[in-house]
């Protein structure tokens, strides 16, 4: 069972206290650009997700506290949460740099640009 | 045709005996879901001049004024609780010091069934169908905060302590299990003591 820490409301609580809500960080194509979504960029929205070994970035929610969303930085093999941090923010720029794999890949231009999630 | 007639949702139940605790259900009160924005000061102004009273922010807190009392539910989020034949008259003075903010305000006192719980095992009892450290000095007299309880979404109101006053918030349709789980868990025989004075096992 993990111990979940609520980034907005501070309240700690078993993970049946929390709703897992999938891979962090997905921004859906078509909120961009309506009329030029390729095929290969919406299945990658819909399906293609990473299956990191190591620190991960998730969605979570208060489910049975404040009922809102938050953002966490886990560890998926010792499943220790490195950090939480707000719904529309991106991560502390030390764990976006210490990301490996796809994640590092996606963070790459972000710590290049600074930019928002 | 017959008027429409107000029922609770353990109407009937009788009082249960041999419990650890007194349990019953709190008929009488009323309940308005107010949601608007804590930082918006016009808001909390308009809230304070209707209800006399300060908007808790703080998380898991409650203010209380008179026989109003606010728990606070989220960021954004509050449930004012008010005598079940005031909450017309209090939902109208809210509304009206709240036109034109970007707020709601709404009567939800069917939505939920209180039950009491009186008694110093009632943390314990508690305890057994939640995850929470009711014993920790978090859960002081005026704590109010939402959890899993019993695999039931419910919402924890600690009225007042020494002895214990728990007031203990079920949506209306899980009342019956909620109130059959607290009797079957809350009889003198379950009683659980592993937070009491262990006794020292002979060596």
């Amino acid at each position: 069972m993990l111990i979940v820490h609520c980034h907005v409301c501070g309240a700690e609580g078993d993970e049946t206290d929390f709703h897992y809500g999938g891979q962090a960080h997905i921004a859906r194509p078509a909120t961009r650009d309506p009329a030029n979504v390729s095929d290969a960029e919406q299945r990658d929205y819909l399906f293609m997700r990473h299956n990191a070994k190591g620190l991960h970035f998730e969605r979570w929610r208060c489910d049975r506290g404040c009922g809102k969303w938050f953002h966490a930085a886990r560890d998926t093999v010792t499943m220790e949460f490195k950090a939480t941090y707000g719904i529309s923010e991106l991560p502390p720029r030390a764990l976006m740099e210490a990301a490996t794999g796809e994640w590092a890949v996606f963070f790459k231009d972000r710590l290049a640009k600074g930019s928002e999630a | 045709m017959s008027d429409a007639q107000f029922e609770t949702a353990l109407q009937g139940r009788e009082t249960p005996t041999g419990l650890t605790v007194d349990i019953r259900e709190m008929t009488t009160r009323g309940m308005i879901d107010l949601r608007g924005l804590a930082d918006d000061t016009a808001f909390m102004a308009a809230v304070k001049q209707a209800l006399n009273l300060d908007l808790p922010t703080a998380p898991r807190t409650s203010a209380a004024w008179g026989e109003i009392q606010a728990l606070w539910l989220s960021t954004d989020q509050w449930l004012i609780l008010c005598p079940r034949t005031k909450t017309e008259e209090l939902l109208t003075a809210l509304r009206q010091a709240l036109a034109g903010i970007h707020s709601l305000a709404v009567d939800v006192s069917d939505m939920r069934t209180i039950i009491r719980l009186e008694g110093d095992q009632a943390r314990s009892l508690l305890l057994k169908g939640s995850s929470l450290d009711l014993l920790s000095a978090d859960y002081e007299a005026g704590t109010a905060r939402r959890l899993r309880f019993a695999e039931i979404a419910a919402l924890l109101h600690i009225v007042s302590t020494k002895p214990d006053v728990i007031d203990l918030y079920v949506f209306r349709s899980y009342a019956d299990y909620a109130w059959d789980w607290l009797i079957a868990n809350g009889r003198t025989v379950a009683d659980v003591r592993q937070f009491g004075k262990q006794a020292v096992p002979a060596t």
